[in-house]
């Protein structure tokens, strides 16, 4: 039973697809800036409160096989524990929990310019069960991707 | 080149390296044994040098590089660096009597607020991680570009400019929130209370109208204050001016006080 949302793929707009059994979020956006500084952002844990409006905390280190402790807006109370369980320097990172996994892609296009996509799929036998209680990612995706692109390109346009 | 060539350019930049590396290291013995260790590898590999960058640049990767494998090990210290030490300062009757000692004696211990921005930079900075702190200190005190930052550090132009970004948005942000002398609601204000012990108050006010920092701190923006706070740093040489042997003093005895605190809450 598939309940897909007609929310268009556009650029920085959000797109989630639910089924019975699963719910997954995905955001892409075209970020004017190297690679090497988008993957710095996004792997420099203690730095992301500082860009980043939907997170308000990331302890731990972000390397392969690490676990972090992320808190987020969309649930200030809770701590997430996740496993770093992909690392590819500037292509490709993933990290997640038993419930689902967070996967960051990084495409070099021509010049400095990327294309960044961030997906989250959540689902499981038990997923029908709390599936209510998880709020929806789409706001908190397209912030993340605003915010990436803002202060990305704002490191890429600096004075040499 | 030769060895007179290498010693000459050498001589024209070595005390912006020796600033630079007690910067860095906060130990001017640290400092000087960087610079001479600098010197004999220059030498020694010499014939190595293409002129693809400055001598400069190479001469101050060489520096960095040591200074990296000296600091890798250390733990950096906290922003809080000047409330710990100013703490211990205050149960520390050795280290006032010498610190006033010197004011009295010596030709380089004037105490002056604008060192002590200097000073105070050079401690909070070191809370910056290595990388970041070095890339901060070459490009906004010391004139490197992105490029030659790059070189020194063996990164990307893009890498570099990430440190920097960040490295700069960090001390913005500690010096907003803590500097009493741009933000009223800062928490430190130690320079004027240290010159308030060295100095009559009205040189206080005196001074401060001079330092374009303190007297414009309500008009410019954060970015502002911070290009007038590291331009105190490029005009003023810690082993030159007017208050080296105090603020010296005063440094050595904060690094001391943070290598204790480093080992006690390691």
């Amino acid at each position: 039973m598939n309940q897909q949302t007609n929310t268009e793929a556009r650029q920085g707009k959000a797109k989630t697809t639910k089924t019975t059994f699963s719910r997954e979020t995905s955001v892409s956006t075209t970020i004017g800036a190297d690679p090497v500084i988008v993957w710095a952002l996004l792997t420099h844990a203690s730095d992301f409160p500082r860009w980043n409006s939907t997170v308000t905390s990331i302890k731990g280190e972000i390397r392969e096989g690490e676990t972090i402790e992320l808190k987020s807006t969309l649930d200030e109370k809770r701590t997430f524990k996740l496993k770093i369980k992909e690392f590819v320097p500037e292509k490709r990172l993933v990290w997640g929990d038993s419930q689902g996994s967070r996967v960051y892609t990084i495409d070099k296009g021509s010049g400095n310019r990327v294309s960044f996509t961030m997906s989250e799929k959540i689902g499981g036998l038990l997923f029908p069960l709390f599936a209510s209680y998880i709020p929806p990612f789409d706001q908190s995706f397209e912030q993340f991707a605003v915010d990436l692109k803002r202060e990305a390109e704002s490191i890429q346009k600096a004075k040499e | 080149m030769t060895t007179d060539q290498l010693i000459t350019e050498f001589e024209t930049f070595q005390g912006e390296l020796k600033s630079f590396l007690l910067r860095m290291t906060a130990s001017v013995q640290d400092a000087e044994d960087i610079v001479q260790d600098t010197y004999i590898k220059a030498q020694a590999k010499i014939h190595t040098f293409r002129g693809d960058s400055s001598l400069k640049t190479w001469i101050f990767s060489i520096a960095s590089n040591l200074a990296r494998d000296l600091l890798k090990s250390k733990k950096r210290w906290p922003e809080t660096v000047t409330d710990i030490c100013r703490e211990e300062v205050l149960g520390n009757r050795q280290f006032i009597r010498e610190a006033i000692h010197i004011s009295q004696t010596s030709p380089q211990g004037h105490f002056e607020i604008k060192e002590h921005i200097a000073f105070c930079f050079t401690c909070v900075s070191k809370s910056l991680p290595l990388e970041q702190h070095l890339a901060l200190l070459l490009k906004e005190v010391y004139g490197f570009k992105v490029t030659e930052i790059a070189i020194i550090l063996n990164q990307t132009d893009a890498m570099v400019k990430y440190y920097l970004h960040v490295s700069r948005s960090r001390m913005i942000e500690v010096f907003d929130q803590r500097c009493s002398l741009i933000n009223k609601q800062g928490i430190c204000y130690q320079c004027t209370e240290l010159n308030g012990i060295f100095n009559p108050k009205q040189k206080a006010q005196e001074e401060l109208a001079r330092i374009e920092m303190a007297r414009d701190a309500e008009n410019k923006s954060k970015q502002e204050l911070f290009d007038l706070r590291m331009k105190i740093l490029q005009e003023l040489d810690p082993f030159e001016s007017g208050a080296a042997e105090l603020q010296l003093h005063h440094l050595e005895h904060n690094r001391q006080i943070m290598e204790n605190y480093l080992e006690e809450n390691k």
